[in-house]
């Protein structure tokens, strides 16, 4: 895609395990929000958790945000491949991605398309995420991780991967570790020795989004309710209803990661000082303030916490706005095939 | 028989100016050893079509065993026990990658390197690709360390396609960074390279030969009989058959040179270069084979028409340019033309294995004992897309590959994996090729 007017919006790669928590539903559905604002492109999508259904849910939110919100699929473009760990931590079908995509029309055809029928169906991770890199203006490139840290630090693997990321990316954004004193986190359990590796490997700035910033900020159950009926059926109120009983309030430090990532001058969220994020052997997080550090964790504003909820509800919920194709020159169907052209008879007349 | 000496590899039937280097006879292995299977070298190489595939009529919607094959495939069905079709393998570097249009002159100069070429038609700058690493490595071992041969007259500077430079998209084969290897165009400079016909001779003696034109196996008579009376009936009919394939192959030339000669003096095309396509072809691929019977060379590359051609087919009725054709923005008359030219060019190529299976090393064939990928650097050419590149792969590699079959690999995988594995059954174990993540699994028959 081609921007002549200097950089595009901040190309947002992003990974998760989902299916694990609504969080990583809600904070694609914020990120295909600003997509669709143009305040972020979405390049790259890829999970961590193990089963073919995390990766066709990911999939038919991608194409659900690309078409149109009546679930049929007018793309335009390149769809993207999604990554998928086949051989991830956890592994597990949830009801979170199963009951979307088993929810049929009424002539019997699944209500959310997606294309991902067998593991050949997605992308190896390591190149996918690499491959992200290559296409993105150099320092324009954010990557969210949402999940355990099992595909980037299988990315980091590969022999020209920190090139590319210190060239490309910005800062990682991590969802992950609790920096008020809590247990191990999910994200950090499920893969102790990747999040340890990603934590002292990774070559920018990480700036993290603790549980702590979940237990503050959750997403209202009555925004589901409400906010969605632009659309008959919605894989996130889908998602959102089969992965607990409502009515319940999600925690949501995903969505506030995305947030703090795409509109840091924004300032919903405050930062600690640098330092460096050390991960436990039993998983949990100690941060330790270093002048030097390359790390930040976000830090619960009191003040901003009624604006932070109001953005993220409007995001979140947001219609989608499907992308108008490129410009394309009308096809002058007599030039197109040569044996059909026309000649025009420029010779003088006697 | 059993032979107490067996006869050198490297032997050569010598005449004036003339060394023709043999193919592998019983006679050169130790007793019984031609029983042993895996005894011929491996020979690898690459067969590049240009301007992707109409890919309706290539692709395959199944994996495993392989079933009936697509109608662009079609030529092949004999051979699918022989073959592995691959889904899914993506050359990332013949995208864009923030470089703008160009996907002609990116795809063929990353197709055999794995990088992404420098946009420019001046200070040209791609990397160094497979064939040559293997090259590098092995070619020590044969007379011609790799051979780089392609059919259709290409410029080697200036600019062909967006920017980038002619070196890109007429050349597949590239010594160094900044160094491509033309292809070998014309098939008596192909001929006189292999059987050195020119080489040694002094001008006098060259003007000889040239007023008293004779076929090569008159100057090498006095060997070849000393020879064939230390063979056996067998060896005797194989050294038979490969000499008349030799001189199948000068008829041929002065077939060709004569035709030009009588057609059009005038004409661009080098002397002795066939005005027809599949003669073209098959003259080519012949020379080929014997170069690999002869293990003259192990590595070779293959570029059928250079990238972004308009070379029209007019032996099929399609007086369009090959290149404006492929942008056909899915109108089905232009979309069948496209097909058509595929198929075409997967049916001479089908001929050429055909020929390879029935040339017989030991319990093995000349295709057994080989590992050529025919492929395209673009998907469809109309699109101008890098994924899912149609690929396939003849011969067992000596034994190795599990042939017969479909591939899928998954999505985003680089075809620089598939090269990886390739340059490891040639005994190059780089850890890293181009932009690949590692080989690719399960291809091989352990």
């Amino acid at each position: 895609m081609q921007f002549p007017q200097g950089k595009p919006p901040v190309g947002i790669i992003f990974d998760s395990a989902m299916g694990s928590r609504i969080d990583d539903v809600l904070a694609m559905a914020l990120m295909y929000g600003l997509d669709g604002k143009n305040e972020a492109r979405v390049v790259s999508v890829s999970s961590s958790r193990s089963n073919v259904s995390s990766a066709a849910m990911c999939e038919a939110i991608g194409r659900f945000y690309a078409g149109a919100a009546s679930g049929d699929f007018g793309f335009v473009g390149r769809l993207l491949p999604v990554g998928l760990a086949a051989d991830g931590r956890i592994g597990d079908e949830t009801p979170l991605v199963t009951v979307p995509l088993a929810k049929k029309t009424e002539d019997g055809k699944p209500v959310y398309n997606h294309g991902i029928h067998s593991l050949m169906d997605t992308a190896d991770t390591p190149a996918l995420l690499r491959n992200a890199f290559t296409s993105q203006y150099d320092q324009n490139c954010i990557v969210v991780l949402a999940g355990p840290a099992t595909n980037l630090v299988r990315m980091l693997g590969l022999p020209d991967a920190k090139d590319w990321i210190t060239r490309k990316v910005r800062m990682l954004v991590v969802v992950a570790g609790d920096f008020a004193g809590g247990p191990a986190e999910f994200n950090v359990k499920a893969d102790i020795a990747s999040m340890q590796k990603l934590f002292a490997e990774w070559p920018t700035q990480i700036v993290v989004a603790g549980a702590e910033l979940g237990a503050w900020l959750k997403y209202p159950a009555s925004s589901i309710e409400t906010d969605f009926a632009y659309a008959k059926d919605h894989p996130v109120v889908d998602a959102y209803r089969a992965f607990r009983a409502m009515p319940y309030d999600a925690a949501a430090p995903g969505v506030a990661a995305v947030l703090a990532a795409i509109r840091p001058k924004e300032n919903y969220f405050k930062m600690s000082p640098s330092g460096v994020v050390k991960v436990l052997a039993d998983g949990r997080t100690e941060f330790a303030p270093s002048a030097t550090g390359k790390h930040q964790y976000l830090v619960t504003d009191p003040e901003q916490k009624e604006k932070v909820l109001k953005v993220m509800v409007e995001l979140v919920s947001a219609k989608p706005v499907p992308k108008a194709p490129r410009f394309r020159r009308p096809v002058d169907k007599k030039a197109v095939d040569p044996a059909k052209a026309v000649v025009p008879d420029t010779a003088p007349k006697p | 028989m059993i032979t107490p000496k067996a006869l050198p590899r490297r032997t050569f039937l010598r005449g004036l100016g003339a060394a023709i280097a043999l193919p592998v006879l019983d006679a050169m292995a130790p007793a019984f050893a031609s029983q042993l299977p895996g005894k011929a070298p491996v020979r690898m190489g690459f067969v590049y079509v240009p301007n992707g595939m109409d890919i309706r009529n290539w692709t395959l919607d199944y994996e495993g065993k392989l079933q009936g094959l697509s109608r662009i495939m079609a030529p092949l069905e004999p051979f699918k026990e022989d073959m592995i079709v691959f889904g899914n393998l993506t050359h990332n570097n013949g995208r864009a990658l923030l470089d703008g249009a160009g996907d002609h002159g990116r795809c063929c100069g990353s197709y055999l390197t794995g990088v992404q070429p420098k946009k420019t038609a001046v200070d040209i700058h791609c990397g160094i690709s497979c064939d040559q690493i293997v090259a590098n490595q092995i070619g020590n071992q044969t007379r011609f360390p790799s051979l780089e041969l392609g059919m259709e007259d290409g410029r080697q500077a200036g600019d062909c396609d967006s920017g980038y430079s002619c070196a890109y998209t007429n050349n597949l084969a590239w010594r160094s960074e900044t160094q491509a290897l033309p292809p070998i165009l014309d098939p008596r400079a192909l001929f006189e390279r292999l059987f050195g016909v020119d080489a040694g001779l002094t001008p006098e003696q060259k003007s000889r030969r040239n007023k008293f034109r004779r076929s090569i196996l008159d100057f090498v008579t006095d060997d070849t009989k000393k020879l064939e009376g230390n063979l056996g009936p067998t060896d005797k009919r194989k050294l038979d058959e490969y000499l008349s394939s030799i001189r199948e192959i000068e008829r041929q030339l002065e077939r060709a040179e004569k035709d030009n000669a009588q057609i059009d003096p005038h004409m661009a095309k080098p002397y002795g270069i066939p005005a027809d396509f599949a003669e073209h072809f098959k003259l080519m691929t012949d020379m080929l084979t014997v170069a690999m019977q002869a293990d003259l060379s192990r590595v070779f590359t293959f570029l059928v028409t250079r990238e972004g051609t308009s070379r029209s087919y007019r032996e099929l009725g399609i007086p369009d340019g090959h290149h404006p054709l492929t942008h056909h923005r899915n109108e089905p008359a232009l979309m069948e033309k496209v097909s058509q030219i595929n198929t075409y060019h997967v049916k001479q190529f089908a001929g050429w294995v055909e020929k390879l299976k029935s040339i017989k090393e030991g319990n093995s064939s000349l295709l057994d004992n080989s590992m050529i990928v025919y492929g395209a650097g673009l998907t469809d050419g109309n699109r101008h897309n890098h994924e899912d590149l149609p690929t396939v792969m003849v011969g067992k590699g000596g034994n190795y590959f599990k042939t017969g079959r479909r591939v899928v690999v998954r999505r985003e995988t680089p075809m620089s994996n598939l090269f990886l594995s390739m340059m490891d059954r040639m005994g190059v174990h780089a850890e890293h090729f181009g932009d690949s993540t590692g080989p690719v699994n399960g291809l091989n028959l352990g």
